[in-house]
């Protein structure tokens, strides 16, 4: 992201972060972040900055139509834009209504009134271990079914794509997450391939419960499509390769010159023997197919010789894939063809090869337990891949931490809310003035309601108002009908957000907001401060 | 940057670069466009069409383009067949008979693109949106950022996916060739690329080509000396992790100094001008890399790399003459033996005068001499004047005459018939003394366009290199790195700058001469 601003540099900076370390909560982290420095700007800015007080001195001075204010006076004491303080534009009735303190051009007058951002943000840390506190108490914990995980997922993912496609984006990635899950082992979300195809339409994009690679087989004899296959995942070279030593062949005949060549080719051919041996011993009946995946490559001989024992073999697997194959298909990865045993061999139920253009795609699939899964996503263009793409990234991310959490939280706006009322009635017990900075984290928090009562055409206040009132009787955690505008229970309508994110939200928005507060003057800024 | 993949004749380019250095070329090319939108129409309603205008294509480019395929009015582009023949298709038919009118404006030549006219695979650019082609801020102007580009995912598996899709295809792979800058954040990109390339196709050649802009000025202290540490960085590494790398500039030194840019006698170039000047480096690299790309010939990169990088010294320069200069009428024993002591061949590494040092091992190609004019043409029963007359072929002229000039050397040499062609788009700078085919008249204009020049090119490990990389690691020694804490900023740390001042001593070390350790 390119950002010229420093300070929304170091927002978008805290976004990536919140990216890198939940894969959700963005938007919301934006939001918060905005919302906590318009809260403390009330207080701070509630007094004019001294060239606004300067200029209306000014104005007050040349007498037009104020002389009754003569000298000291009473003034506006609000947030006045300096182009509005321009004396062609101030209306001269409301200056004297809005009257509320003592005039002077003495610079005292900032520290009077304004709030130090030191006790602003001494509030928001206060604000922020209490609303921690909340968080942690109206978290639910409960066994992660595979219900619980479709909702979260949905809630997830209907916020980045349309419903139509959400669901069946949820499906598929629950489904891969499940399949990869194995009970003690944290989850690796590299198991789950995302592959795309520039095919069909976005709905078609599904999970496949196999590999699939986008290169096919280089012979023209090779299936097509081989059911019930061994697969041999290795990493040898099954290419001819001329002599290291720089001595060229030295022949009298023709008949020499292919003995000799036949001498050089004699390594490749072995290796490919003993494929062809294994082969045989596995398959005798016939029935079952035999596919080799290899990282190196296959010459054309090779290959030739592969395919008329009806192998079925594709170079050059990619080495990120290899992990994969064995993780899917069974069997261990060979870097020797020394000792080949049938233990070695994984399975599939179904390879078959689908060319899209010039393009060759090779489904592995129906594999007996598989542990690395693909979802392949298909879409008419380039930008739908990346958004569909962009799309299970965050979704997997957010199933994934529901089941490291064990718990999720309701949402739909419910938690701000809660969090919010919990604070306002905390805000007693704070001394002094940093209960101001408990307040106005409170209000923050209520932006993101307020936003996702905005994005669906309702009335800012009248839906917030409904929510909190419907809250503070029953006492119950609502939010937002997004279809209808009404106090809905999160809970009961299965909108689930993850505990982390919201975690994660508070910690992070309150820091770098406070960071920002205290900063007196930003000097120069640095050409390497501008990445996002 | 590029990198381009052989397998003895075919061959494909994939490149990484920064957004708007391609300016009117379409990142998935011209070849594949659909631009059928009519007949896919189903939807029944009102219907709006928003089109956006396509960014000028200069004039020079519309006329490439309408040499090669039919533009016609409705926009459908639709490309004539060239037939695939060894050799490149024959441009002289493709351009209408009026060259004048092809010679692209040199106003207009902003990016590397707006001379292209090679229609690139959809697979073959991958655009880096982090990083602005050009204007004050957001460059990739360090190593360190290049390097890091690399390690991010997203890049990473981008790269990895497009080079597979080229790999796969390679029935035997021979290597890669990596061209880089060398100044900017490239050489960064570079070295973690090669590093990447060397892990995975381990046994294959990786040569790297780090390109380096010809003039500078003192002007820019930042640029300058960004310049001196991306250079220094990236030789070292990019060294460590490829079979063979090889500085190209037309500039006169690596150093912070700068030096005249180097001259070609039968040329009138602007160095300032990147399309004159790649034009000439591309025809040293178009001719420095027969070698290995020839159907007919033996060698493949990883000889050729293991014949010059012999004890440690993976650094090489390259030198051409561009044209070779051979008068009509001479054979080639004639015109070497006018030579006398030296080859005249014009350095491209920027690492000074080759003269008074000696090479270690060097590859030679000499193309463009007609089977004819090839050895001496002495009727029988006469005595040859010199033993390069007594030749039979000229590949042992050739071969004969490295001899004489530098005894002891490891040379390989490489005779070509075909020359090299010159034909617009190839910017006309040229002596008027040459004649169509590149020879060299005597003063006399004739007036015809040059079509075809006569290459020289040689690829040398040669003692120069010990002064220049000594020269190198001593300029950076002298400089305080702290002061440069953008630079330092982005990855690169202190410790990082002293390993590779120490590298650059321990290269030069492996150049120097065997007489001074007599002495």
């Amino acid at each position: 992201m390119q950002i010229q601003h420093p300070t929304a540099s170091l927002i978008a900076k805290v976004a990536t972060a919140q990216d890198d370390i939940t894969g959700d909560g963005t938007t919301s982290n934006v939001l918060i972040i905005g919302e906590l420095l318009k809260q403390a700007d009330l207080y701070i800015s509630e007094v004019l900055g001294s060239h606004t007080l300067r200029s209306l001195h000014s104005l007050y001075l040349s007498g037009r139509g104020l002389s009754q204010l003569d000298g000291v006076s009473s003034c506006l004491v609000l947030h006045v834009p300096e182009s509005e303080a321009r004396a062609d534009t101030v209306e001269k009735s409301k200056l004297p209504e809005v009257a509320w303190g003592t005039f002077s051009t003495d610079s005292t007058v900032e520290r009077a009134w304004g709030l130090h951002p030191r006790i602003i943000t001494e509030g928001f840390e206060a604000a922020k271990v209490k609303a921690l506190e909340v968080l942690e108490e109206i978290k639910i914990e409960k066994e992660m079914t595979r219900e619980i995980l479709l909702d979260v997922a949905r809630t997830s993912l209907r916020t980045k794509v349309h419903a139509e496609l959400a669901d069946v984006l949820t499906e598929a990635v629950v489904d891969s997450l499940l399949a990869i899950r194995r009970p003690g082992f944290p989850i690796d979300l590299f198991m789950v391939e995302i592959m795309e195809m520039k095919h069909k339409s976005e709905t078609d994009t599904t999970l496949i419960r196999g590999l699939v690679l986008d290169h096919g087989a280089r012979h023209p004899d090779m299936k097509k499509r081989v059911e019930d296959a061994f697969i041999l995942t290795c990493n040898v070279s099954l290419e001819y390769e001329k002599t290291e030593v720089n001595s060229g062949f030295f022949y009298k005949t023709a008949e020499e010159r292919e003995k000799l060549v036949k001498a050089e080719r004699q390594f490749v051919e072995d290796r490919v023997n003993k494929i062809i041996k294994l082969k045989r011993k596995v398959c005798d009946d016939g029935n079952k197919g035999f596919i080799v995946l290899n990282q190196k490559g296959i010459d054309p001989f090779s290959l030739d010789v592969l395919a008329k024992e009806g192998i079925v073999a594709l170079r050059r697997a990619k080495r990120r894939n290899m992990e994969r194959l064995t993780l899917a298909c069974g069997g261990i990865a060979m870097n020797s063809l020394d000792d080949l045993t049938p233990d070695c061999l994984g399975h599939a139920g179904l390879v078959y090869e689908y060319a899209l253009g010039e393009e060759k795609f090779t489904f592995i699939e129906k594999c007996d337990n598989p542990r690395s899964v693909t979802l392949l996503v298909k879409g008419p263009n380039k930008h739908t891949l990346t958004q569909i793409k962009d799309a299970i990234r965050d979704g997997l991310r957010a199933v994934k931490n529901a089941l490291d959490d064990h718990c999720v939280v309701p949402g739909a706006g419910a938690v701000e809310v809660a969090i919010s009322e919990a604070l306002v009635k905390h805000k007693s017990n704070i001394k002094g003035r940093a209960r101001l900075g408990v307040q106005a984290f409170a209000d923050a928090l209520l932006i993101i309601p307020k936003v996702l009562a905005q994005n669906s055409g309702f009335d800012l206040q009248e839906t917030l108002v409904k929510i909190q009132a419907e809250h503070a009787e029953t006492g119950r955690l609502f939010g937002i009908d997004l279809n209808t505008g009404a106090p809905i229970l999160p809970a009961e309508s299965g909108i689930w957000d993850n505990y982390c994110v919201k975690k994660q939200l508070l910690h992070s928005c309150t820091v770098i907001a406070t960071n920002i507060l205290l900063v007196d003057e930003i000097m120069r800024a640095g050409m390497s401060s501008l990445k996002g | 940057m590029t990198y381009k993949y052989s397998a003895y004749h075919s061959c494909s380019v994939q490149g990484s670069d920064s957004p708007g250095s391609l300016s009117s070329l379409k990142q998935e090319g011209g070849l594949y466009q659909d631009k059928h939108l009519d007949a896919a129409i189903a939807w029944q309603g009102k219907l709006t069409t928003h089109k956006e205008e396509l960014q000028a294509k200069n004039p020079f480019l519309q006329n490439l383009l309408s040499a090669e395929g039919v533009m016609s009015s409705d926009g459908v582009w639709r490309v004539q067949a060239f037939p695939s023949g060894k050799d490149i298709p024959s441009l002289t038919r493709a351009f209408p008979s009026n060259p004048k009118s092809l010679i692209p404006p040199e106003g207009s030549i902003k990016v590397w693109s707006d001379f292209l006219h090679v229609q690139l695979h959809p697979k073959s650019i991958c655009i880096i949106q982090k990083y602005n082609h050009d204007g004050e801020a957001g460059r990739l102007e360090g190593f360190g950022q290049g390097e890091s580009l690399l390690q991010e995912p997203t890049y990473l598996e981008e790269l990895e996916d497009r080079l597979h899709f080229y790999v796969e295809e390679c029935d035997y792979l021979q290597g890669f060739q990596v061209l880089c800058d060398l100044h900017d954040g490239f050489s960064g990109l570079g070295a973690k690329a090669t590093e990447l390339l060397q892990d995975e196709y381990a046994g294959r050649g990786i040569l790297t080509w780090g390109l380096l802009p010809g003039p500078y000025t003192l002007g820019e202290p930042q640029k300058n000396f960004y310049r001196l540490f991306n250079t220094a960085l990236g030789l070292v590494n990019i060294a460590a992790h490829s079979s063979l790398v090889c500085p190209l500039s037309l500039g006169g030194s690596l150093g912070l100094r700068p030096e005249p840019p180097v001259t070609f006698p039968h040329l009138r170039y602007d160095v300032t001008l990147p399309y004159h000047s790649s034009a000439l480096l591309a025809t040293a690299l178009d001719t420095i890399t027969v070698p290995y790309r020839l159907c007919s010939s033996s060698i493949s990169m990883v000889h050729l790399a293991d014949m010059l990088s012999f004890s440690g010294r993976k650094v090489v320069t390259a030198g051409a003459s561009i044209p070779f200069p051979a008068a009509p009428g001479h054979s080639l024993p004639d015109t070497l033996a006018q030579f006398g002591g030296t080859i005249p061949c014009t350095p491209l590494s920027a690492c000074g005068e080759p003269s008074g040092t000696r090479s270690f091992a060097q590859s030679v190609v000499l193309r463009g001499v007609d089977k004819t004019r090839q050895t001496s043409q002495i009727s029988p029963g006469t005595s040859p004047s010199s033993p390069l007359h007594a030749c039979t072929s000229g590949e042992e002229v050739l071969a004969q005459y490295l001899q004489q000039l530098q005894p002891g050397v490891l040379s390989s040499s490489q005779l070509l018939l075909s020359p090299c062609r010159v034909v617009p788009p190839y910017p006309r700078f040229f002596s008027s003394r040459l004649n169509q085919q590149g020879l060299i008249l005597d003063g006399t204009h004739n007036g015809t366009a040059v079509e075809t020049i006569p290459v020289l090119t040689t690829l040398c490990s040669s003692s120069l290199l010990h002064r220049a990389l000594g020269r190198l690691a001593g300029e950076l020694a002298n400089l305080d790195l702290r002061r440069w804490a953008s630079f330092l900023a982005a990855g690169v740390e202190q410790d990082d700058m002293e390993e590779t001042i120490q590298e650059l001593h321990n290269l030069a070390q492996c150049y120097k001469d065997g007489d001074s350790l007599i002495n």
